[in-house]
């Protein structure tokens, strides 16, 4: 009995020790746990905060690559190239005297504009917006806390002046301002997306949550623009304007089966690529400047009336008459013509003469002629701030403003306008839609005037470069027909100054019509400023160039010992 | 008994299976963004070739080095023979 108690109190006291032993590990455990937990939220608690923000999943901007605009021989006009922009945080900035001094350098900063930015109480602050990636990879290398550097798209024109007005530019948010980059901004930006992913501590992304937004590249955009055209243009208007010291100059090249604009230049311009633009150059004067457009519009008349059986072509015209009376103004021709035929109205381009044609004709008639030949009403083409010049509806026409019309003033036309009207000659009497964009094969035309009457036309127009007013538009080898414009400018005040625009609109070649090209010199004063003597040269250099580049077949005769002859003036009030 | 067993077995096998691919695909996916990053610096590399090439082939360029280094000129009259 003593021994079985004694049994019994021996093994409640070994396990009391067993309960206090594990009851000791127990807590131990649980103390560990306790401290762990301490160490986690509390002493640790920013860091896995950090760690698991890093793991987290986060919203990312997907870049959408803007459209390149490219010319019909995908030579590029514009593009948008990767540059660098550098920020800093100078809340966080730590940076050394020397490191300044390298970093203003590499900046392109003065000392004084650095210290400026970095002492600046934000915590973004930006030191170069469009920094190269080589010049941006070297500031990195300097290896300062608080800066930091973000890649970027910035657009780039490789031909700098030559498309400016054409192609227009972009602000610095990549918003196209001016041109084609402003017109089809919408297709060239295309759309930015939005996506969520998973990064892992390393920065790596290891898993995309969801598609919020899919990004949407901007389209290229194909022009039909030939850039080795809209060159020879460029540098033809710039040659004219400088020699004759002209406030601008302009001029389009069409191809006369499809309507295609192959080249639209003018002179001044500007390189879109700087920050430092001239307001005053800005616009596309092709299509946004209007202009009386004078003897250019003679044709048309002539059109109308011949059109109209007003007259025939051997109809024999009596300009004898030293001037005529349009309402307050004289109008005259420079030589005493005497009778002279149609086709010589033209090639001598006799005001008294287009006048007395036009007086046959009906008002409304050669109203819808002008019209029809696209006159006072836009040509639609894909670009901004087209105008639509200015023709008076007939109803309201009085007899002067019937007669002002027969030889291009009361009017107003841009030279887009005009060198669209010219297609219905190169087309036997169809006009063209003109297009900014590279379209495939001839375009389906509208006839204006009968098949008869638009080759009596041309004929009476390749008599003018041959024999009349625009010598200086010859081309070498090459039948050229056209008509010269001289037309005083309209001042401020509404009267007419003593300064001049000198145009002229040709077709080459006649056997064949290829292009119609209009050239326009705004207030020559320097030499002469009649349109066959200032726009005639820029319109052969560019139209020799085009039936060089394009392989036209020569149809005139080579002209080797070409004497220089004395140019005759065209008509002017 | 034994039922359980290998059907715990089989469990672990799937559990384990399930990690691998979700590593996997991780491993994939990174590298198909490495890729993407890749192919946008090629991009970039294209546009700046294009850019160059553009230069390279300016009118303005093609001018100047055939007037001056080629010693080009428009022939005049007496250079010019009419081939009928």
């Amino acid at each position: 009995m003593i021994n079985t108690r004694k049994k019994q109190q021996e093994f409640f006291e070994l396990s009391k020790i067993r309960r206090r032993f594990v009851l000791l590990i127990l807590l131990s455990l649980f103390f560990a746990l306790f401290s762990r937990a301490i160490y986690v939220q509390g002493i640790k608690k920013d860091f896995y905060q950090k760690e698991a923000k890093d793991r987290s999943d986060r919203t990312i901007k997907l870049h959408a690559y803007r459209g390149k605009i490219i010319d019909r021989n995908n030579n590029v006009f514009a593009v948008s190239t990767p540059i660098e922009e550098i920020t800093v945080n100078p809340s966080i900035l730590v940076i050394t005297a020397k490191q300044k001094n390298k970093l203003a350098g590499l900046l392109s900063l003065s000392r004084g504009e650095l210290e400026r930015r970095l002492q600046k109480k934000k915590e973004f602050v930006y030191l170069n917006r469009q920094l190269s990636p080589k010049k941006a990879a070297q500031v990195m290398a300097l290896n300062i806390p608080g800066i930091s550097s973000k890649k970027k798209y910035k657009r780039f024109y490789p031909a700098k002046e030559i498309s400016a007005h054409l192609v227009g530019f972009t602000g610095i948010d990549g918003d196209g301002l001016e041109g084609i980059e402003y017109f089809s901004n919408k297709l060239l930006a295309g759309e930015p997306g939005k996506t969520r992913i998973l990064k892992d501590i390393s920065g790596r992304i290891v898993d995309k949550i969801q598609d919020v937004k899919i990004p949407r590249d901007g389209q290229d955009i194909q022009l039909s623009i030939d850039k080795r055209l809209q060159y020879t243009a460029y540098r033809a208007l710039e040659k004219a304007v400088e020699k004759h010291a002209a406030i601008s100059g302009s001029a389009i090249l069409l191809d006369a089966k499809s309507g295609e604009i192959l080249a639209m230049t003018n002179y001044p311009s500007y390189n879109p690529n700087t920050k430092l633009k001239s307001k005053d150059f800005l616009r596309n004067r092709v299509i946004t400047d209007i202009f009386e457009p004078g003897s250019t519009i003679k044709p048309i008349s002539v059109s109308a009336a011949l059109e109209s059986k007003s007259i025939m072509p051997h109809s024999i015209i009596d300009t004898t008459a030293r001037y005529y009376k349009v309402g307050r103004h004289i109008v005259r021709d420079t030589h005493d013509h005497g009778k002279i035929s149609v086709a010589e109205v033209i090639q001598k381009s006799s005001n008294i003469g287009a006048i007395i044609i036009g007086d046959k004709v009906e008002s409304k008639y050669l109203w819808n002629t002008l019209n029809n030949f696209g006159l006072g009403k836009k040509t639609k083409v894909s670009f901004p701030g087209e105008v639509t010049g200015t023709l008076k509806h007939y109803k309201n026409w009085r007899k002067t403003d019937h007669e002002s019309a027969t030889f291009g003033y009361g009017m107003s036309t841009t030279l887009i306008q005009l060198a669209h009207s010219y297609t219905v000659f190169a087309n036997e009497g169809k006009i063209k839609k003109v297009s900014l964009l590279k379209t495939e094969g001839p375009s389906i035309g509208r006839r204006v005037i009968s098949i008869k009457t638009s080759n009596q036309m041309l004929k009476m127009l390749e008599s003018v470069v041959k024999d009349g007013t625009a010598e200086h538009a010859r081309v070498n080898g090459y039948r050229v027909a056209g008509k010269t414009g001289t037309s005083k400018k309209l001042g401020p005040d509404g009267k007419y100054e003593d300064t001049y625009i000198g145009s002229f609109v040709g077709i080459a070649p006649v056997s064949m019509p290829k292009f119609v090209i209009a050239v326009m010199i705004d207030a020559p004063s320097e030499g002469s400023y009649y349109g066959g003597n200032v726009a005639g040269p820029v319109f052969s250099t560019l139209m020799a160039e085009a039936l060089k580049i394009y392989s036209i077949p020569q149809d005139g005769f080579l002209e080797i010992d070409k004497q220089k002859r004395e140019t005759k003036p065209d008509s002017i009030i | 008994m034994r039922l359980n067993l290998t059907l715990y077995i089989i469990l672990i096998f799937f559990a384990m299976a399930t990690v691998n691919s979700e590593h996997q695909y991780r491993n994939n996916f990174s590298q198909l963004d490495v890729e993407k990053k890749t192919m946008l610096e090629l991009k970039d590399e294209k546009t700046k070739l294009e850019v160059e090439e553009s230069d390279k082939s300016g009118n303005q360029r093609i001018q100047t080095i055939a007037l001056e280094k080629l010693k080009m000129y428009t022939p005049n009259k007496k250079e010019i023979k009419v081939i009928r």
